[in-house]
């Protein structure tokens, strides 16, 4: 960015994944008289995490972080500890980095077992970075299926009213979608495998050759697992009830950072991978994508929770993104890349705003709320701010991402003359808009609402303004400044225009 | 590392000294009992013992010692490996057995040297060649397992239990031996490896057909592969926890060692392979496979009772092993026996939760299990892991193994893709069924309330769960540790 550090941090990316670890293994353990002081170690190795990932940002050849071993080797089998980042990575380390920290300080009032809650929290962000950080298939289904137990126990230990439901719903369904993406990857790994050996790094497995029935058969077992997770109409139907049971934190990072695992593995194995299935397969994915926009924005205007809402808004917003990511044009999966990372840092102050209504006010249904403006002018403030980001007003990074996805959508349509798709995109925006909108004048204007106990409730906290407030920094500095994010996304996209993907 | 130091001192009869030690063992037991009354002192004879036999094994196992007795019995990586394999099963479940309120207080001498006998019989199979060592094996192993499921003499369940498995271990024991006779009659020999030489030589033949048939019914029952399962929760369920873990893990896997003995050297290490296909068997195996993962993880959905459950889960995991006879690659006999140590360590480990749980009062039902992650964390947290390294969650040992286990459908190990994608398919798609039940398990004790009473557990059995959880860990992110033993075990039956 501005400036690169002069300075080298050792197996910064091993870093990376222990120190989190060695984290929630220390909060786990601090139960009893010393649970208090559990935030305050969760949010000292959450920060530092943070500070480290960030240190990516401002390397200049982010090369010399590679890290390579070889862990198992055993007859025809080879499989590697290999980390490495590229811009792709960088950008979701960043982001799972920052949101994890903020959603510490944001949760730092949490008084249920708190040990457990923090423990899970830096759990899950060592299965995160090791998502985005790992080169090797072995690797990378590891740290996949690690995000997926504290998610689960997050969901189930601290969550709302049907949370063994959704729990045990999100559990099933991510993990056959992953194991089906399982046999997807045995399939290239054993396809590529040569001298008798199969290796399961992604360098392995980009050496080998695949003939294009192959691409199209093995894309689609990759494709159902990542679109489960990311997730794409009509598989979906686990994250409106995940979202509405989980605890805020939960919420935030499933959102923010692990529906990015769906799509991060559509861009890193479905494209570099199986390049001529993804082109065999290219209008399913603007089915998918186009269904999941439309279908998403009208699911919202439906709902009257909050946070529900805010659930089938991120499945619209992710749609933008497979279908930035389904024209395979470089603009496409480059704003899609862009709308991953805006998307994350939006739907992070919306998740936590859903979590205050819930907290501050004792109550999420919109039908009950109004005029809460009044009361409550920060939390009104922060709502206004993350309800534009999301429907995408210019100067804001939302803005950025959705203008991308729907000029290189234009793009794919006017090349194969088929521009009405187009339709399709501006009605997701004006329905988009219109939730939102409609959504803010139900609870912050209007006459105060009647049909609640007003009498406990409480404006936005010291340090959970802290947390929103830093948020919003970002989607401020990077909505004026869109070039800073895209000068990591650009020599991606261009590597994978040289890998002839795109 | 050298093994003179054991051939020196016992000469010919090397192969067999892990054997005879815990023979000696076996017959010493009941006269260690009258010595001393107390069970912790017969206990550590017995353990004693153990480790020796398994010294003198790890011993020639690292020194890659090979070596036959009296041409029935042939010492290699494979019977090596094989017999680690029971002597870690007899050690953990002696470990916890005097602990174990379970097992009978009158005759616990003889409960130890039951034990003993029976993992005697189970390494004569190891290391059998000959078609009259493995029966005599398989007999001495099942004969002494009729006796210890019986022994929890007062329970109703614990009689009903012995004596189905003794009428079906002996109809499966008249069925086999009916098959291994048409064996002799067709090659004139009971050696395993001339028995292949004279089929390559013969051809397929209709008596050979029905000898395959039999061995594969009756070897069928020891291992509880559909559809000859029906025994198998009724004798979990009934036996003290000890000894279902010992059947479960010990017994089981002694049929899929007769299999892989007599199928393996028959069909790819001989030269049967080249008078016949042996397409049409590897099928039989395919679907007994499919069909053994399927009705065990199914069935085990419908099940309340957590050890009928694991019961059935261990029918579902012999189905995941069997894989290994329809591909009869080398590469996958190695997965499943690195499939078969991990299985000792996961499955063992949960059935010792489940028996510690029985000494401190906890019931049998799952719905007993309910806030046990506050009540004992410990096992709530190692039943946990076991669970999930048995569903194949990484990064524990049932991952690892199931990966290997499982590419090998896929994959024959020298970069050649297999016809056998669709068991890939069914295997996987059992691997998430079996997630369902077990999940229900860990929601029991994690998420749901129950009683606040802290337990109190024997520390033998802390021990020894603690020893399944090192390993059900160490195993998965280190899996060479046993993975390089298991390579050289199937490079050695493959000959």
């Amino acid at each position: 960015m501005f400036f690169d550090i002069p300075f080298e941090v050792p197996y910064l990316l091993t870093l990376l994944l222990v120190i989190p670890l060695v984290g929630a293994i220390l909060t786990l353990f601090m139960g009893g008289k010393r649970e208090k002081y559990a935030k305050y170690v969760a949010g000292l190795f959450s920060g530092v995490t943070a500070v480290l990932a960030s240190l990516l940002l401002f390397t200049a050849d982010v090369g010399v972080y590679n890290e390579s071993y070889t862990w198992i080797e055993t007859i025809g089998l080879k499989m590697s500890y290999i980390l490495q980042v590229d811009g792709l990575s960088i950008l979701m380390v960043f982001l799972t980095g920052l949101l994890v920290f903020m959603v510490t300080l944001f949760s730092s009032k949490e008084s249920n077992r708190p040990n457990y809650f923090f423990a899970l929290m830096l759990a899950m962000e060592v299965g995160l970075m090791g998502v985005y950080m790992s080169a090797d298939y072995f690797l990378f289904y590891i740290m996949w299926e690690v995000t997926l137990i504290p998610m689960y126990f997050m969901i189930s230990w601290y969550g709302g009213p049907r949370r063994h439901y959704a729990a045990i719903k999100f559990f099933i369904y991510t993990h056959v979608a992953s194991l089906v993406m399982l046999i997807g990857i045995f399939a290239l790994v054993f396809q590529a495998a040569s001298g008798g050996v199969a290796d399961f790094s992604f360098a392995a497995v980009l050496a080998g050759s695949f003939s294009e029935t192959f691409q199209s058969l093995v894309f689609l077992l990759l494709f159902f697992g990542f679109a489960v997770k990311m997730p794409a109409v009509p598989f979906h139907t686990w994250l409106p009830d995940a979202h509405t049971e989980a605890p805020t934190a939960g919420s935030v990072l499933l959102a923010g950072v692990m529906l990015k695992m769906g799509s991060y593995g559509i861009i890193r194995v479905c494209l570099e991978a199986t390049p001529e299935g993804a082109a065999h397969w290219q209008s399913l994915m603007i089915a998918v994508g186009l269904l999941a926009i439309v279908y998403g924005a009208y699911a919202c205007i439906a709902q009257k929770d909050l946070k529900k809402m805010v659930a089938f808004s991120s499945i619209s917003h992710m749609g933008m993104v497979m279908l930035g990511i389904a024209c395979l044009s470089e603009i496409g999966v480059e704003w899609a890349i862009f709308q991953m990372f805006a998307h994350g840092l939006i739907t992070a102050i919306l998740f936590m705003i859903c979590g205050m209504a819930g907290h501050n006010i004792g109550t999420r249904e919109i039908p009950l709320l109004g005029g809460i403006a009044s009361k409550m002018p920060v939390f009104a403030g922060f709502m206004m701010f993350g309800f534009m980001a999301s429907l995408g007003l210019p100067g804001l990074i939302g803005f950025w991402a959705e203008f991308g996805i729907i000029f290189s959508f234009y793009e794919y349509g006017a090349a194969n003359s088929m521009i009405w798709v187009i339709v399709f995109c501006l009605l997701s925006l004006l329905l988009t808009a219109g939730y939102y909108l409609w959504a803010m004048q139900r609870t912050l204007f209007g006459r105060l609402t009647a049909k609640i106990d007003l009498s406990h409730i409480h404006d936005v906290s010291r340090v959970e303004s802290i947390a929103m407030g830093a948020i919003c920094a970002f989607i401020l500095l990077f909505g004026f400044w869109p070039d800073a994010v895209l000068g990591f996304i650009e020599p991606y996209v261009q590597g994978l225009t040289s890998l002839g993907v795109i | 590392m050298d093994a003179t130091i054991i051939t020196d001192l016992f000469g010919e009869f090397t192969p067999i000294v892990p054997m005879l030690i815990m023979l000696l063992g076996a017959l010493i037991m009941p006269a260690v009992t009258f010595g001393s009354k107390r069970r912790n002192a017969v206990t550590a004879a017995a353990l004693v013992v153990i480790a020796a036999s398994a010294a003198v094994n790890i011993v020639l196992l690292l020194a890659d010692y090979t070596g036959t007795y009296a041409e029935l019995f042939e010492y290699d990586a494979f019977a090596g490996l094989m017999v680690l394999l029971f002597q870690t099963v007899a050690f953990l479940v002696t470990l916890v057995s005097a602990s174990s309120t379970e097992t009978t207080r009158l005759h616990f001498g003889a409960f130890n040297a039951l034990l003993l006998a029976a993992t005697t019989g189970m390494m004569f199979v190891a290391t059998a060649n000959d078609l009259i060592t493995i029966f005599v094996g398989v007999e001495l192993a099942s004969i002494t397992s009729y006796l210890l499921a019986a022994m929890k003499r007062n329970d109703p369940r614990a009689s009903e239990a012995a004596v189905k498995y003794v009428i079906v271990g002996g109809m499966s024991t008249a069925i086999t031996i009916y098959g291994l006779s048409m064996l002799y009659g067709v090659a004139g020999t009971t050696n395993i490896e001339e028995i292949a030489v004279a089929l390559s030589t013969q051809g397929f033949s209709w008596a050979f057909g029905i000898a395959l048939v039999t061995m594969i019914a009756g070897y069928g029952f020891k291992i509880a592969a559909v559809p000859f399962h029906m025994w198998a929760p009724d004798v979990y369920e009934g036996s003290s926890t000890p000894v279902s873990a010992f059947l479960a893990t010990g017994s089981k896997k002694l049929g899929i060692v007769v299999f892989f003995k007599i199928f393996l050297i028959l069909f790819v290490a001989g030269t049967a392979v080249a008078s016949f296909a042996t397409e049409e068997v590897q099928y039989v195996f395919a679907i007994i496979a499919a069909l053994t993962m399927t009705v065990g993880n199914v069935v085990a959905i419908a099940q309340n009772n957590i050890k009928r459950m694991l019961a059935y889960s261990s029918i579902a995991q012999a189905g995941y092993i069997l894989i290994v006879l329809a591909v009869m690659s080398e590469y996958a006999l190695a997965g499943g026996l690195f499939h078969m140590f991990t299985h000792v360590f996961m499955k063992g480990g949960a059935f010792l939760v489940v028996g510690a749980l029985i000494c401190a009062g906890v019931g049998e039902k799952i719905s007993d299990y309910r806030g046990l992650g506050r009540r004992a964390p410990f096992l709530a947290f190692a039943m946990l892991l076991f669970l999930f390294s048995l569903a194949g969650i990484p990064p524990l040992a049932g991952f690892t193994s199931k990966l290997i286990l499982f590419s090998a459908t896929i994959y024959d190990g020298n970069g050649v893709m297999t016809q056998w994608i669709w068991l890939a398919f069914i295997a996987i798609l059992n691997s998430a069924i079996s997630l369902y039940y077990y999940a229900r398990v860990v929601k029991a004790m994690y998420v749901e309330t129950g009683d606040s009473e802290k337990i109190k557990v024997p520390k033998a059995f802390t021990a020894a769960i603690a020893i399944c959880v090192l390993f059900t860990i160490v195993l998965g992110v280190y899996p060479q540790l046993i993975l390089d033993f298991c390579s050289d075990a199937a490079a050695a039956l493959f000959g």
